[in-house]
C-alpha cells in the first residue's frame, strides 16, 4: 500500500510489544511531534497502530520550595531555636526566638502559621512553648522537599497537596501518547509498504516546476474552526435604505435631493400648516439660531402661500382662522420631514417643473427633537414618496402602497382614515409584523390638499405617503433597539455580526 | 392627539344603543376612527382621536357622531334657539383680545356626570383651537347669578353685561378657588390657575373683564369669579367666549351649544354690541360647499348614482342637495374641519367605508432613477467596503466639544473640519448643539465607544456635514463628506494613504498629498489631500493629544475629504 512519508516513517519505527512515546518516535524519525501525532491518528484510523494514552503526573520545586530544602521550613527553625531558648520547660518570649531562629520578612508568618498546626508546641499572648515531643527529624514535608531536590517522586498525595498549597511546589499533568504497532500493521508492512511524496503547501515553485501532478498534498483538518476575519460591511441601515431605493427605482421613481436645513415656509407653510399649529412651536423642532432666517424666498410664492392660509382654495375654500407672518415663514430649522423636499420639487425650485406624470422618493434625513429611546433617535431617516397625475384616486393611493409594502413581505395592509392638515383624504397605513403578527402602523398617506397644490402652481393630483425607515428596517429584522445601529454609541460588534439585508 | 374619557354608560344613554357591550361599543368608535386606548380607574373609556373633529370632544359628540354612522339620524340638525333678553355689550376692549361671543343656556339638568363631562370638553377646546386659551377661551357661568341692568325697550335685549378692559389693578373679585377679594394683576401672582395663565396678557396694558350689574365677575382668558360658579344645582347657564378670531369662538360655542342641547337644554341667542356692528350668537349658520360629481368619483374611484351622494352625504351629518354637475353640500356649524369640498369627499368616503374600495395599481408610467449625486455616493461606499473599511453612519448633529475641542481644533483654525457651524437655538441636549462640519470627530467617536472590540478597527463614513454660510440659500453650506479611520497596533500614515491611493485610482482622479498642518494629526505626518490639483481634504496620523482624549490605546491614521472631489 502507499501511505505518506512520515506515516511509512511511524510504522517503521513502532514495534508491536514496546509502546513507543511520540516524542520517542519524533526522535527517532527527525519529524515535529505535532506530525507525528498525526500520522499516528491517522493510522490508529486505519487500525494499523493503536494509540494509547496515559496521564502522568509531574511535581516540581519552586523556587521558594528549593530554598526551604536547603535551608529547612520556617517552621522547623522555629522550632530548634525554640528549643535552644527552653522553651520546652517554659514559654518564652517570641521575637528573641524569631531573631535567633534567623527569620524575617515574610517567613516569620509562614514559620508562625505552620507552627501550631504541625504540633511543635503553642504561641498564647506572644509567648513560645514547644512540645519536647515533637520530632523534627521526621517532618514529612521537609522529608517530601528533600526527596524531590534528589530527583525521585512523592507518593503521599495529601503531602504533595500541602506543599502545593503553600507553593512550594507545583503539580502539572502531562498526557502522554504512545504507539503500538497491531497485526494488522505488522501485516501491511510485511506486504510491503511505500512512501507517497506529500507536501505542506502549493508553492509557486511547484507551479512552476509542474512537480504539483507528482506529489500529494497533506490533509488538513478542514472542520476546524479558522481565525476570525472583520470584513468591510455596508451599514445594516444604508443596506435597507439601498433596498427601499431599489424597489421605489423599479417602481419607476425618481429621487429627490435636497438642504436638510431649510425654511419654515418649505417645511411647513407650503404645507398648509397654520403657523399657529402646536407642532410649529413646539420644542420638537431644531430651530436654528446660526442663522436664524432665510434671506430669499420667492415673492410670488410666499404671497400665494399666505393666500391659502388666509382664505383657503377654490371658490367656497375656507382659510386658517390663524395669524400669518411672513418673517415666522423664513426661519429657518433642521428639516422635521423630508415633505420639504417634495414641496420644493412641486414647486419646481429643485429641478425644472414637474408636471404630470411623475413619481419622485427620497430615503434621507428627517430631524426630531424627541426623546431617545429604543425606537426613536433625533435623526432618522423618512422615506418619503410621491405620484403626480391626472385624477388620482384613493384607490390608485391603495393600489400603489400595496405593491409597495408587498416587496417588504408586508401583505394585507390596512388603511384607517385619519387627519393631517396638507392631505385628504389621509391613511394610516396599518401591517401585520412578519413574524409577531401584530398590527402595527407602517406610514402615513394621503392626498395633497388643493390648499397646498394649488400655490405651488400643481396641475394635476398628487399621492404621497411617509414613514421611517428604521421601522421598516425593524419589521424586516427584528432588530430592536435603534441605538444599536445608529449614531456614536453604534456597537462596532453588532453591526460586524448584522444579517445582510437585500 | 387629544384624548378624552368617555363613560360607556352615558354613550349607550346619549346614541340610544342602549344594548351594546362594551366590546361593540369600542368596534364602533373604531369605525369612526376612534382609538381606545385604555380604560381610567373610574372604568371610562380613554379614546384618542385625530385633532380635525373637535365637535366629538365629548360624550355627547361623540354619541352625535356614532348615530350618523349608524344611520340613526341623518342630515344637518340646527337647534332651535330662542329670541335674547341677553346682550353683551364690547366697549374699550384690550387690543390683544377683542373678540367675544356667548349664549344662554335654559332648562339644564346638570349632574355630576354631565357636569364632569361640560367640564371636559371646556378644557378640550382650550388646549385645541383655544391654542391653551390664547386664541379662544370659554367662561360658563350660573345664569341665576348674574343682574343685568334692563336696557332700553326696543325689544332686542333687556338686559346687558359688558365686555371690557380694565387697568390691572382696577377692581377686585373673588375667583374661583378662592375667598379672598382680588385684582386681576393679583390673580396672575397669586392664584394657581394665574400663574399659569399669566404669560398670556404680558404685553397687555389693560385685561379683559366682563361685568354685570353687580360687578366683575369673569376675567377672561384666566379665570371666573367665584359668585356665578356653576354647579349641579345650576339650571340656567350663561356661556361667554372672548379670544384673537370671531370666527373660531363662535366655532367653540357653537359646539358647546351642540353638547348642552344633545342632554335637552334650549339655547337662547345672544346678542353682542360691538361699537360698529351687532350680532346675533350662538353661530348656527350653516355653510355651503359646491362639490362637483366628477370629482367624487374621481378622488374616491367610483361611480356613484346621485340618491348614492345624498344618501352618503346625509350619513356623514350633511345635506346634499343636487345641482347641474354636482350638490351643494351644508356643513352644520360644528364642523370646524371642512374648508374645501375635497373634505366632504373625505366625508362621502368615510359613509362609504374606504376599506371597501379595491385598491388597483394607477396606470401612470414614468422612468424611475437615482441622482447623480446618490449614485455617487453609493459607489464610493461601496468602494470604501471593497477596501476593507466598515461602513458606518452617524448623526449630523453633534457639540462643538466633539466636532472641535476634542479634536483640537476651533472654528477659526486654517484646516480642514474649521468652519463656524450651524447652530441650534434651543438644544435639547448638550451633545446636540451644533450640525458637524466634518465627520472624523464622529469616528473618534465611534473608536471611544467600541474599544472592547478587537482591532483592527477600519471605518469609514460617506456622510453629511455643513457649516454656515452666507453665499448660500439657506445660509448653510451642506456638502457629503468621505472620512476614514484605521485603528491597529501598527496604523500608519502609509497605510492611510494606500487606501486613499487605491479609491482615487478606482475613480480615475489624481491624488498629490503635499505637507500640511492640522491640529488634529502630528506634525510632519499629515498632508493636504490634492484631487485634481485641487485641495480637497487632510490625511495623517491623529494627534496623541486626540487618540488618548478618546481614551483609544493604539495609533489611529485616518483622512477626510470632499465628496465630490471624486466626480
Amino acid at each position: 500500500m502507499q501511505l505518506p512519508t512520515q506515516q511509512v516513517a511511524v510504522l517503521d519505527a513502532a514495534s508491536t510489544d514496546d509502546p513507543q512515546r511520540i516524542e520517542a518516535l519524533a526522535a527517532d524519525t527527525d519529524y515535529p511531534p505535532e506530525t507525528i501525532a498525526g500520522a499516528a491518528l491517522a493510522l490508529e484510523a486505519e487500525g494499523l497502530v493503536a494509540v494509547t494514552e496515559t496521564t502522568t503526573t509531574t511535581v516540581s520545586l519552586t523556587d521558594e520550595g528549593h530554598a526551604y530544602a536547603t535551608d529547612g521550613l520556617p517552621e522547623v527553625r522555629l522550632y530548634r531555636a525554640a528549643l535552644d531558648a527552653g522553651a520546652d520547660d517554659a514559654p518564652v518570649e517570641m521575637g528573641s526566638v524569631i531573631g535567633a531562629a534567623g527569620l524575617d520578612g515574610p517567613q516569620v508568618d509562614i514559620a508562625l502559621s505552620n507552627y501550631a498546626r504541625k504540633g511543635y508546641g503553642t504561641i498564647d499572648s506572644g509567648a513560645l512553648a514547644a512540645d519536647p515531643d515533637a520530632d523534627p527529624e521526621n517532618d514529612p514535608e521537609a522529608d517530601a522537599l528533600a526527596t524531590l531536590t534528589d530527583g525521585d517522586s512523592v507518593d503521599d498525595d495529601a503531602v504533595v497537596d500541602q506543599l502545593a498549597s503553600r507553593d512550594l511546589v507545583t503539580v502539572s499533568e502531562r498526557t502522554v501518547r504512545s504507539v503500538t504497532l497491531t497485526e494488522a500493521g505488522v501485516t501491511e508492512l510485511m506486504a510491503g509498504v511505500e512512501a507517497t511524496d506529500e507536501v505542506g503547501e502549493l508553492t509557486p515553485e511547484l507551479l512552476a516546476s509542474g512537480e504539483w501532478a507528482d506529489v500529494e498534498f497533506a490533509d488538513y483538518n478542514v472542520a476546524a474552526d479558522a481565525a476570525d476575519h472583520t470584513p468591510g460591511k455596508t451599514h445594516v441601515l444604508r443596506q435597507a435604505a439601498e433596498r427601499v431605493t431599489d424597489v421605489l427605482v423599479g417602481m419607476g421613481f425618481q429621487e429627490m435631493a435636497g438642504p436638510h436645513v431649510d425654511a419654515d415656509f418649505y417645511i411647513n407653510d407650503c404645507l398648509f400648516m397654520p403657523q399657529d399649529h402646536p407642532a410649529r412651536n413646539h420644542w420638537d423642532r431644531f430651530a436654528l439660531s446660526n442663522p436664524a432666517r432665510i434671506d430669499e424666498l420667492p415673492d410670488a410664492l410666499v404671497e400665494r402661500v399666505e393666500r391659502a392660509h388666509r382664505e383657503g382654495a377654490g371658490d367656497d375654500g375656507d382659510g386658517y382662522h390663524s395669524p400669518w407672518d411672513e418673517d415666522f415663514a423664513r426661519a429657518l430649522a433642521l428639516r422635521g420631514h423630508t415633505t420639504s423636499l417634495t414641496a420644493r420639487h412641486l414647486a419646481g425650485l429643485a429641478d425644472a417643473d414637474v408636471e404630470a406624470p411623475a413619481r419622485y422618493f427620497s430615503v434621507e434625513k428627517a430631524y426630531r427633537n424627541d426623546t431617545l429611546d429604543a425606537t426613536h433617535l433625533l435623526e432618522f431617516f423618512q422615506i418619503e414618496g410621491w405620484v403626480l397625475a391626472d385624477d388620482l384616486s384613493v384607490r390608485d393611493l391603495m393600489g400603489t402602497f400595496r405593491e409597495f409594502y408587498s416587496q417588504f413581505g408586508i401583505h394585507d395592509l390596512q388603511f384607517k382614515p385619519t387627519y393631517n392638515p396638507y392631505t385628504e383624504p389621509s391613511f394610516e397605513l396599518f401591517g401585520r409584523h412578519p413574524e409577531t403578527g401584530e398590527l402595527i402602523e407602517i406610514g402615513n398617506s394621503g392626498i395633497f390638499r388643493p390648499e397646498m397644490l394649488d400655490p405651488l402652481d400643481v396641475d394635476g393630483d398628487v399621492m404621497a405617503w411617509g414613514l421611517a425607515l428604521e421601522r421598516l428596517l425593524m419589521l424586516m429584522t427584528g432588530f430592536e433597539d435603534i441605538r444599536d445601529v445608529h449614531g456614536t454609541l453604534c456597537d462596532v460588534g453588532f453591526l460586524r455580526n448584522a444579517e445582510v439585508v437585500y | 392627539m387629544p384624548v378624552v374619557d368617555i363613560d360607556p354608560d352615558e354613550l349607550r344613554r346619549l346614541t340610544g344603543h342602549r344594548s351594546k357591550d362594551d366590546d361593540e361599543l369600542r368596534q364602533d368608535l373604531f369605525g369612526l376612527g376612534i382609538e381606545y386606548e385604555g380604560e381610567t380607574e373610574d372604568g371610562d373609556f380613554k379614546l384618542e382621536f385625530e385633532a380635525d373633529r373637535l365637535d366629538r370632544l365629548s360624550v355627547e359628540g361623540i354619541a352625535r357622531s356614532l348615530r350618523y354612522h349608524a344611520g340613526d339620524d341623518r342630515g344637518v340638525d340646527i337647534p332651535d334657539t330662542n329670541a335674547p333678553e341677553w346682550a353683551i355689550d364690547v366697549t374699550d376692549v384690550p387690543a390683544d383680545r377683542p373678540y367675544v361671543t356667548g349664549a344662554v343656556i335654559r332648562g339644564v339638568d346638570l349632574d355630576a356626570d354631565a357636569l364632569d363631562s361640560l367640564i371636559q370638553l371646556q378644557e378640550k377646546l382650550h388646549a385645541t383651537m383655544g391654542r391653551k386659551r390664547a386664541k379662544g377661551a370659554i367662561g360658563i357661568h350660573d345664569l341665576a347669578m348674574l343682574k343685568g341692568d334692563t336696557v332700553d325697550g326696543d325689544g332686542t335685549a333687556a338686559r346687558s353685561l359688558t365686555y371690557t378692559g380694565i387697568d390691572p389693578d382696577g377692581d377686585t373679585f373673588v375667583p374661583l378657588d378662592d375667598d379672598a377679594e382680588r385684582t386681576p394683576a393679583d390673580v396672575l401672582t397669586e392664584h394657581p390657575t394665574g400663574e399659569t395663565y399669566a404669560d398670556l396678557l404680558a404685553d397687555h396694558d389693560t385685561y379683559p373683564a366682563i361685568y354685570d350689574d353687580i360687578g366683575l365677575f369673569s376675567f377672561p382668558p384666566v379665570i371666573n369669579g367665584r359668585r356665578t360658579e356653576v354647579t349641579t344645582d345650576s339650571r340656567e347657564l350663561f356661556v361667554e367666549l372672548t379670544g384673537t378670531d370671531q370666527w373660531t369662538i363662535d366655532r367653540m360655542c357653537a359646539i358647546i351649544c351642540y353638547a348642552l342641547d344633545a342632554r335637552g337644554a334650549t339655547i337662547e341667542d345672544v346678542t353682542v354690541d360691538y361699537p360698529d356692528r351687532e350680532l346675533h350668537r350662538p353661530d348656527f349658520a350653516v355653510r355651503t360647499k359646491h362639490v362637483s360629481h366628477d370629482r367624487i368619483e374621481t378622488l374616491l374611484g367610483v361611480e356613484f348614482t346621485t340618491e348614492a351622494v345624498v344618501d352618503l352625504a346625509e350619513r356623514a351629518g350633511l345635506d346634499a342637495t343636487p345641482t347641474d354637475d354636482g350638490y351643494d353640500v351644508e356643513i352644520p356649524p360644528y364642523r370646524v374641519d371642512v374648508r374645501h369640498p375635497v373634505d366632504v369627499v373625505d366625508d362621502l368616503g368615510r359613509a362609504y367605508d374606504f376599506n371597501d374600495l379595491t385598491p388597483r395599481y394607477p396606470d401612470v408610467n414614468t422612468i424611475g432613477g437615482r441622482t447623480e449625486s446618490s449614485r455617487l455616493e453609493r459607489s464610493v461606499r461601496q468602494a470604501l467596503v471593497g477596501l476593507g473599511f466598515e461602513d458606518l453612519l452617524n448623526f449630523n448633529m453633534t457639540s462643538e466639544a466633539e466636532n472641535f475641542d476634542r479634536m483640537r481644533l476651533t472654528p477659526d483654525h486654517d484646516a480642514v473640519g474649521a468652519a463656524q457651524p450651524a447652530t441650534i437655538a434651543e438644544p435639547y441636549s448638550q451633545d446636540f448643539t451644533i450640525l458637524r462640519t466634518w465627520a472624523l470627530p464622529s469616528l473618534a467617536m465611534v473608536l471611544e465607544t467600541n474599544t472592547h472590540h478587537a482591532y483592527p478597527q477600519d471605518l469609514a463614513e460617506v456622510g453629511f456635514a455643513a457649516h454656515a454660510d452666507g453665499d448660500t440659500q439657506t445660509g448653510v453650506a451642506e456638502r457629503r463628506t468621505v472620512a476614514a479611520v484605521l485603528a491597529r497596533n501598527d496604523a500608519s500614515y502609509e497605510d492611510a494613504k494606500a487606501r486613499l491611493q487605491a479609491l482615487c485610482d478606482e475613480f480615475a482622479v489624481a491624488l498629490e498629498t503635499p505637507p500640511t498642518t492640522h491640529p488634529s494629526f502630528i506634525d510632519g505626518r499629515a498632508a493636504t489631500i490634492e484631487i485634481d490639483g485641487q485641495p480637497a481634504g487632510v490625511i495623517g496620523e491623529l494627534h496623541p493629544g486626540v487618540i488618548v482624549e478618546h481614551d483609544v490605546e493604539v495609533p489611529v491614521a485616518g483622512f477626510e475629504f470632499e465628496l465630490d472631489a471624486l466626480r
